[in-house]
Order: structure tokens, then C-alpha cells, then sequence
């Protein structure tokens, strides 16, 4: 991939609205960013960490996102223009921050970057963040594209400067990782001294709340006069539109492809906003004006659509009668993702116009197109994933037990163990530490009759972002359960990003490791450590920590991640089936491997009635030898 | 005539979920699915085949005792209170060794020692418990190996996994001591209509234990830890009535416990039992009641009789008549199972016209009941 470097002003590049975040923010003089990877906001500390040397600024990864926001806003004390990035459910995780923050305020220009996830296509909800924005009284901008994301990022600076508080810009998955081309701008340097030097006494504490609080109206304020001229937001279409289309980020793009496939471009006029809160009043009157009829189209919550009902209650008597369309009419989901078919039938009833539907086999079609490509395959873990052969010897170690033990999942890849490739184990899945939370609170239910085992799950950077205090308030409480702390090494999910214990900093430069064995060890509780892929071992030590005697036990499964492996090591083993010895559908195997373990590297034939290794995904763990009653998978040293 | 075939999910329905499973291990060591952990048969994963070993096998599902006994011994089942018998006698083991070890006239380990020696076998499958007193199936191919197996634990013990495990490899003549549930199970490999025989016709010989019932092993381990050191448990005994004693054994001495106070480890299936004294094996050896160091010994098959017979002339055992009194009281006690089973099972049921896992004609019932 091209560095977000490699051109200079003038040219056009083609990026991913993350990477053209990071450009704007380049282009704004940056001088420190920090966040915690979570999909669809990875990208954006990503893409800055390759460039930090040569661009001469600080990037972390930190351990959570309210750190990585306390870390940015030190920055901003310190008069350096900073940027911080996170997806939804860590704005969750900074909030208690930012609600202090904003009524402290900034010096240099701080941008809180938060990519929402609509559909959840890779989150655990799909949380819209902008009410975030109304709650904590900052503006908000929202970018449609990689253009308008770059040069948004790049005025947010500006914006937060002029107000002196942070300035949120909120993304979706749609816009953080599609691709476009961006006319770029000069770079500019940090050349700002740090230095932390308050001009108030107790500028940045608690001190005169009230007061603070009446300076942060003040500053929203004068956001919402910047806005009635900003750049971007304007108006397309007729003078009088039969319907007023407002809208913003990506959803702005489904408008529009709606309108021109209807051919409504002479009656249907669209007002697009980049500045959703707060709505510039002015500006969103004179367009409302035009019209009777105005449809707002957005992902998820109807947010902009209730801030013009509030606005136009305010200004009614200036306004006159207008009727609004959106989801609180029904006309638009207020879940998962919006598309141009879904606006297209919105404004197709909404008109009387008949809609223009896609083509009723244009499914069958795409599917015919690429069918042949891609192999069905259910969502699951990779061949030779660690996280698959703990949950086996987890689903086994509880049905041995019988005691109706069961497992508190927590945010990672290991989230999957939810699913049949983890065995169904995960039966409750919530925030980043939360698996631990519920652990701690389940093991004292004792007193109440309760004599389930309780076993948690977290990954090794899911263990430093949120289950430390939760495995802590465990210990304190005395509280009794076993934490499987899943150590692949990697923050998997997200891309790979270095933290706390892969002894790497963001830049990839050596960085002090945090021994996890020690750290619990140090909290008194008994820690073992296994091998995932010795299923007897991982087993038989699982039932040693469940049949303890109470306390909180932690047994670090440590392997590294499959695709990590596979990027530094060969693999341990060529694995084979022989088909001779291979049981197949018979009594004595039914399938186990193919149709229980699920490792995409085996695979069914359906000509022999047999299993077999696809070589290409096989990673050459040779887990499968030890699962197969009848010794049919070989492995033998590669 | 045929017994019913089905797959582990109704195995599971209708034993293991009924708490009716007698632990035997009929339906262990054959595949990844089913396993014996501590006393109890787990299913680690879901089977999805309609037809399965497990539940062919498995005492506790459709048993027809007819089909079973024309297989083992080509007659009609007798349905009266000892099953086929060609035979009764007293016996015991000549070596007095063998006999200081087991419990009563130490026969079992005589004649599976002498089967082994005279090749009729050239392994025996028996129960042998580790150091926390958890049973379970052992491979015996040398007297010593048999000796050290001698004794009782009156824990439930899936010995038949192992039968299962070793009759797949290179071994050809298999032996098994079995209490009468795992009598029965190999009786149903030998019946089994499917096409997997399971390497049964390596069974060579079943030597039966009478049993009254057998324990829980999580809840009497449980229980008896607090009293004696699982780990320093040599041996237990349980001496003939009036006693009621279950006793145990550790190198420092003798711990006496009530036999009331486990009773209530007692597996439930051993309450729908109707078996006492092995029907379905070649020969079944228990105690002889009031005659201390000796065994009732039941040849039911010719099998049997010969290696009984073999024994006794090569001095290994020594045989004497069994006291007509004590005949007279084996069948009281054996009746009196079958009917506490037979009337525990219509009690479950609520009719007489189906008998849990029993194939058995009305007629048969009534007759057992009256």
C-alpha cells in the first residue's frame, strides 16, 4: 500500500477515507495521535504510525481508548495539534473523559475521531456515536467520502482551535473503508514547542463547573455561526422541491443515486450537511423553507431528523406547516444499513411514483458471477487458529465436569467461539472486559444457590484494554472463577497491532513487554500456562483450575495467531489424511472433524466419503491428529 | 425378532437423561463421542447418525432377553430365577495366595489366570481402580496382571470401553469379567443387527459376577474422603448379613461404614435391574452365602463348563456340591431383584405394557410377579 506521503499537494491519490483522515490531519500540522485498533477506525493510527519517523510525530497505541484520549488531550494541553481514533464502542470507553474534557477545554487543536459500524458488520452493536456529540455540547462533522473526510480532518483543527474544545468527526464503515481519489494538500510539519502552561487558575480541573459548563454553550455557539458558512454543507436540486431530501456522510451518496436512478432530479432537491451538530439554524430554515415535505435519510438513529423537528419547533411560526419523513414515520429503517434501494422506496411512496426496483434475479446473478470463486464457507476461525483448539478442550473440560459450567465471552476474534467453530462456548458477549465483569459477579453468586463453574474468556489485548480492574475486583472480592486469557500475541481482529505485551511499539520499534503471567501472579491468584494445541494438557489442566477449591485461577493459553505464524514461521507439520483408515460418515466418527471441529483446512469429499487437508489453508498445526479416533490424519515434521 | 436400532441422541434421551445408565462402558472407547469421566458417560459432541453401536449396545435399551439367549446359548430365556444354568456348584481357588487377596473363594482369578494359561483367551478385560479408588477397564494378559485385580469395589466401572478399545486392535481372544449389565451389553454386540460387528467374535469367554448394585463413584469418593485417605485404600469388602457393613480396607487398619450410609450412592438403574447373577455370561460366580471362603459358581454355557471342568481337574479349583439351602436362597434373592426391578419399572411407567429398556412377553411378567 502507498503511504499517505508518497504525493505531494496537488496530486490526486486514491484512499481509504481512514487513510485520508490521517492526510487531512498531516495536512493540519499533527504533531501526536493515539488510539486503540478497533474496526472500522484501525486504519487511521495505522496509516499515521508508518509515517511518524519521517513526518517527526509521536503515534501510540494505547491500551484503551479513554487512554489514548487523556494521552491525546495532554498533547493539546501542551499546545500540540493531536488527533485520537476509535470505533463506537470505544467512544463508550473514553466518554467519562470527554465529559470532563470538554469542560476543561483544549489548547491545540484535538480531534476525536469515532467510525461507527452500521450493521455491525464488524462490532457487537451498531451503536450511532453522534448523540455523543449533542451530550458532550461539542460539534460534530461528518464526512460522505474520502475527499470530504481529508479536508473536514484537516479543518476540525482549525475549529477546535477557534473554540478551544475538541471537535468530534464521525465516520461509517462506508465511508472509513471505501476508497476514492483525493486531491491533496501541503504537508505541514509539527513545528509547535510543547509546553504545558494554563492561562487560567484551574483551566483544566472541576473548578467552577457552572461557569465552565456556561463557556462550553458559549463555544458550541460560536461553532453553530461557523457552520451557517461552512464549506460543507449545500443544497442541490430545484428552487421549489416537491421533497427536500437532508442528509449527511455516506447516506448523502444513497440520496443522490436514489434520486438520479428515479429520475426525480427536477422535483426531489437534497440538502447535504457535513455539520450535523450543532445544525447550523440559519442555513437549515432557508432550505426547509422550499418545501412542505422533507425526508431525512441517515445511519442509524433518526439523529439529524430529530434535531430539525426540535429546530422547526423552535422556529414554527417562521416556517409554516412541514410534514418529516424518515424512521419515525416508518419510511426508513432505524437499524442496520441504509442503501440507494431502501431510499429509492422511501421516496417512491412518498411521491406516488413507481419504484424502479433492481432486477429481480440480480442476486442469482452476482451469485452465478462469483460463485465459482469463492468457496461457502460459513464466518469461523482461520485454519490453525489457537482460539479453536482452547474452546475444544474448554467445551470438553465443562462436559466432562457436568456441572453446568459455561464460559463469559469478551471482544475479540475469540468473539467467534460464539458460533459452531467455537463450539457454541461463548454464552454471553458484551464490551471490551466485560466477560471478566460478569465472571466476578457470577462467582459470588453462591450464597443464592448458584454451583455453576464459571469460566471467562479475553485476548492478551483485551486483557490490558479493559479486564484488569474486572480480574482485580475478582481477587478482592474473593470472588470464584477461571480466566482463560487467549495469548495469540496479536490484536487479531483489527490488523495486527502491536500492545502492551508483544514488546513492539506502534512504530514497530522494540518497546518494554508486560508479562501477563507475572502481572496476575502478582494479584496472589493461582496462574498456569498451556499450549492450546496439546488438547489432553490445555484439558486436564481446565479441570485441575474448574475443580479447585474457589479463588479466581487464570490459565494464559498462549499460541500465536495463525496468520502471524504463518507470516514468520513454516509450518510444524505436512498434514495428510489416509483414506484407507478414515472413518467418514461410519459409527465410531460421523464426520467429527469436517462437521464438529471445522477447521477450513479440512474438507469433505464427497466422491470418497472421506475427509481430506486442503493444502492451500492448511496451516500445518496438526490439531486435527489429535481429534481423529481413527489416527487417519497424519502428520508428519514438515 | 430383532433388537432396536437407534443413534446417540436417543441413547442420550433415553438413558443418560434418565439417569438409567449403568455405567457399564458398552458405549465408550468406539468413537469421539461418548466418553466415561469420573462415574458418568459424557457425549462431548453431538453424533448425528440415526444408527449407532451406543445405543444397540447398551443394556439399558431395548432388551430382549429372548433374542439375547437364543444368541448366547440357542435356547429360549427361561424367565425364571437364574436364567440358563447347567450347573450350580461351590468352589474356590486351590491357591490360597489367590484366595487371601479376593474376596470369598477367589474362583474368578483362578479361572481367568487358567484361561489365560491354557490359551482359551490370550487376554482378559478387567476392572482395576487407581489411586483415588476411580475404576475402570484393564487389559490382563499375565496371572500377575489378573491378581492384581482381584478384589471388589462395588463401584459402578465402565469396564466394557476397554473391551471395546482392545478389540480393535491386534489381541484375537478376549476374556471379560463382567457383572451382569456388562454381561448383557456383550450379549447385544453378539445380537447386534448392524454391520459393524464390533470385533465381537474375539469374546471368548465371560466370566459374571453377581451384583445387587452398584455406587456413584463422585458421591462415594465424596463421602468416603472425609473419612479414610482415597489414596491409602487398599481394599473393601462388604461381609454377608446380618453385618451391613460396607468395610474398607487401608495397610494401617479397617474403617467399618454403615452400609445405609451409601446406600443412597446406589446407581438408580440398579433399583430397574433385574439381573443379579449374570444370565448372559458362561459362567457367574458370586459368594456363597454362609460357607466363609468360598464361591457359588452357575455354569450356564458349554464354554463354561469346560473350562469349569478343565480347572478342576488341573487342580486349580476345587468344586463341591452347593448345600441345597443355599440354591434354595440364591433364587429367593435373585427372584426378589427381579421383581423389586420389574415393579420399580411399572412404577415408573404407570403400566405394565412397557418396561422402560425390558423386551419381556406379559406372560413372563406375571410370572416373575406372582
Amino acid at each position: 500500500m502507498t503511504s499517505i506521503t508518497a504525493y505531494e499537494s496537488g496530486a490526486s491519490q486514491l484512499l481509504m477515507g481512514n487513510e485520508a483522515i490521517a492526510r487531512g490531519a498531516l495536512e493540519a500540522g499533527l504533531g501526536f495521535a493515539s488510539a486503540y485498533p478497533g474496526n472500522p477506525s484501525s486504519e487511521i493510527l495505522g496509516s499515521l504510525a508508518e509515517v511518524a519517523s519521517e513526518m517527526d510525530i509521536y503515534v501510540e497505541w494505547s491500551v484503551n481508548e479513554k487512554v489514548a484520549l487523556e494521552a491525546a488531550a495532554a498533547a493539546s494541553f501542551a499546545g500540540v495539534r493531536a488527533i485520537v481514533a476509535m470505533k463506537q464502542n470505544g467512544l463508550n470507553v473514553a466518554s467519562d473523559f470527554l465529559m470532563n474534557l470538554n469542560l476543561t477545554g483544549t489548547v491545540g487543536g484535538l480531534v476525536l475521531v469515532v467510525c461507527d459500524d452500521p450493521s455491525g458488520l464488524s462490532s457487537t452493536n451498531e451503536q450511532d456515536s453522534r448523540p455523543a456529540a449533542k451530550w458532550a455540547e461539542l460539534p460534530l462533522l461528518e464526512p460522505a467520502d474520502s475527499q470530504e473526510a481529508k479536508e473536514m480532518t484537516k479543518w476540525a483543527f482549525e475549529l477546535s482551535e477557534e473554540i478551544k474544545d475538541v471537535c468530534l468527526i464521525r465516520s461509517v464503515t462506508r465511508v472509513s473503508h471505501a476508497r476514492g481519489d483525493v486531491r491533496l494538500g501541503e504537508l505541514v510539519p509539527p513545528n509547535r514547542e510543547a509546553r504545558f502552561a494554563p492561562t487560567m487558575l484551574g483551566q483544566f480541573t472541576p473548578l467552577l463547573v457552572p461557569i465552565k459548563h456556561n463557556f462550553l454553550l458559549q463555544k458550541v455557539n460560536k461553532a453553530r455561526e461557523i457552520f451557517e458558512s461552512s464549506p460543507f454543507n449545500w443544497y442541490t436540486g430545484p428552487e421549489k422541491p416537491e421533497l427536500l431530501i437532508v442528509t449527511c456522510g455516506s447516506s448523502w451518496y444513497y440520496s443522490l443515486e436514489a434520486v438520479k436512478t428515479l429520475g426525480l432530479e427536477s422535483s426531489v432537491g437534497i440538502l447535504k450537511l457535513g455539520t450535523t451538530w450543532p445544525l447550523p439554524e440559519k442555513l437549515v430554515q432557508q432550505h426547509l423553507a422550499r418545501t412542505d415535505k422533507v425526508l431525512v435519510v441517515e445511519e442509524v438513529d433518526p439523529f439529524l431528523e430529530g434535531n430539525l423537528k426540535e429546530l422547526v419547533g423552535d422556529t414554527f411560526s417562521a416556517l409554516g406547516p412541514l410534514t418529516f419523513y424518515g424512521k419515525r414515520s416508518g419510511h426508513l429503517p432505524s437499524f442496520g444499513e441504509l442503501d440507494p434501494d431502501r431510499v429509492m422506496e422511501a421516496i417512491s411512496s412518498l411521491l406516488g411514483r413507481e419504484r424502479v426496483a433492481v432486477e429481480p434475479d440480480y442476486a442469482k446473478k452476482a451469485q452465478a458471477l462469483t460463485g465459482g470463486l469463492v468457496q461457502a464457507r460459513m464466518i469461523g476461525f482461520c485454519a490453525g487458529c489457537p482460539h479453536r483448539a482452547t474452546l475444544w478442550s474448554v467445551k470438553n473440560a465443562l462436559k466432562l465436569d457436568g456441572r453446568g459450567g459455561f464460559v463469559t465471552g469478551d471482544i475479540g476474534c475469540y468473539t467467534l467461539g460464539l458460533g459452531p467453530t467455537g463450539f457454541f462456548q461463548l454464552k454471553t458477549v458484551q464490551a471490551m472486559g466485560s466477560g471478566t465483569g460478569l465472571a466476578s459477579g457470577f462467582g459470588k453468586l453462591d450464597k443464592l444457590g448458584f454451583d455453576q463453574p464459571v469460566l471467562t474468556v479475553c485476548g492478551d489485548s483485551t486483557f490490558f484494554h479493559a479486564t484488569i480492574p474486572a480480574l482485580i475486583n475478582g481477587v478482592y472480592n474473593q470472588s470464584n472463577f477461571t480466566l482463560i486469557i487467549l495469548d495469540n500475541s496479536a490484536t487479531a481482529m483489527t490488523g495486527f497491532q502491536p500492545h502492551p505485551g508483544t514488546g513492539a511499539s506502534a512504530l514497530g520499534e522494540p518497546a518494554p513487554t508486560v508479562d501477563i503471567e507475572a502481572l496476575c501472579g502478582s494479584l496472589g491468584v493461582r496462574v498456569e500456562v498451556t499450549d492450546p494445541f496439546d488438547l489432553q494438557d490445555t484439558t486436564q489442566k481446565l479441570l485441575d483450575l474448574i475443580q479447585d477449591d474457589g479463588g479466581v485461577r487464570v490459565l494464559i493459553s498462549r499460541r500465536k495467531c495463525a496468520l502471524v505464524r504463518a507470516k514468520e514461521e513454516k509450518p510444524a507439520y505436512k498434514v495428510w489424511v489416509d483414506s484407507e483408515k478414515c472413518r467418514g460418515e461410519n459409527c465410531g466418527c460421523a464426520r467429527l472433524c469436517t462437521r464438529i471441529f471445522q477447521c477450513p483446512g479440512l474438507v469433505w469429499d464427497d466422491e470418497t466419503h472421506t475427509a481430506k487437508i486442503d493444502e492451500v489453508i492448511c496451516s500445518g498445526c496438526g490439531v486435527c491428529a489429535d481429534i481423529c479416533p481413527a489416527s487417519a490424519i497424519i502428520r508428519e515434521a514438515a | 425378532m430383532a433388537l432396536e436400532v437407534k443413534g446417540c441422541r436417543e441413547l442420550q434421551r433415553e438413558v443418560l437423561a434418565r439417569d438409567l445408565c449403568t455405567l457399564c462402558g458398552a458405549c465408550v472407547g468406539m468413537c469421539p463421542y461418548l466418553v466415561a469421566y469420573r462415574g458418568r458417560v459424557v457425549a462431548l459432541d453431538e453424533c448425528d447418525l440415526t444408527q449407532g453401536r451406543c445405543y444397540v449396545f447398551c443394556p439399558r435399551t431395548s432388551l430382549d432377553l429372548d433374542l439375547l439367549s437364543q444368541t448366547v446359548f440357542g435356547v429360549p430365556y427361561a424367565a425364571d430365577e437364574l436364567g440358563t444354568v447347567q450347573e450350580i456348584v461351590m468352589t474356590r481357588a486351590r491357591d490360597e495366595g489367590i484366595r487371601s487377596k479376593a474376596q470369598f473363594g477367589g474362583t474368578v482369578t483362578a479361572l481367568t489366570s487358567f484361561a489365560l494359561d491354557q490359551g482359551l483367551i490370550d487376554s482378559a478385560v478387567l476392572t482395576a481402580s487407581d489411586a483415588n479408588i476411580l475404576p475402570s477397564g484393564t487389559l490382563a494378559i499375565s496371572t500377575t496382571q489378573v491378581r492384581n485385580c482381584a478384589g471388589s469395589n462395588f463401584v459402578a466401572a465402565p469396564t466394557l470401553a476397554a473391551f471395546n478399545r482392545e478389540a480393535e486392535g491386534d489381541i484375537q481372544r478376549i476374556g471379560v469379567v463382567a457383572t451382569p449389565c456388562q454381561a448383557l451389553a456383550l450379549a447385544k454386540m453378539r445380537a447386534s443387527p448392524l454391520e459393524n460387528r464390533n470385533n465381537i467374535d474375539k469374546l471368548k469367554l465371560v466370566i459374571g459376577l453377581f451384583c445387587t448394585w452398584a455406587l456413584r463413584y463422585e458421591e462415594l469418593a465424596r463421602f468416603l474422603a472425609d473419612k479414610v485417605p482415597l489414596r491409602q485404600i487398599v481394599k473393601f469388602d462388604i461381609p454377608p448379613p446380618p453385618a451391613n457393613l460396607l468395610q474398607v480396607f487401608t495397610n494401617s487398619g479397617r474403617t467399618d461404614i454403615p452400609l445405609d450410609d451409601v446406600r443412597p450412592f446406589v446407581r438408580p438403574t440398579c433399583d430397574v435391574c433385574i439381573d443379579m447373577t449374570a444370565e448372559f455370561a458362561d459362567i457367574s460366580v458370586g459368594s456363597a452365602e454362609g460357607v466363609e471362603g468360598w464361591n457359588t459358581l452357575i455354569i450356564r454355557s458349554d464354554v463354561g463348563k469346560e473350562l469349569v471342568e478343565a480347572a478342576r481337574a488341573k487342580g486349580v479349583i476345587e468344586t463341591t456340591p452347593l448345600p441345597e439351602q443355599n440354591i434354595a436362597h440364591l433364587k429367593e434373592a435373585s427372584l426378589l431383584k427381579k421383581q423389586r426391578g420389574l415393579k420399580k419399572i411399572i412404577e415408573t411407567t404407570g403400566s405394565d405394557e412397557d418396561l422402560l429398556y425390558l423386551k419381556l412377553a406379559s406372560e413372563a411378567v406375571k410370572g416373575l410377579l406372582s
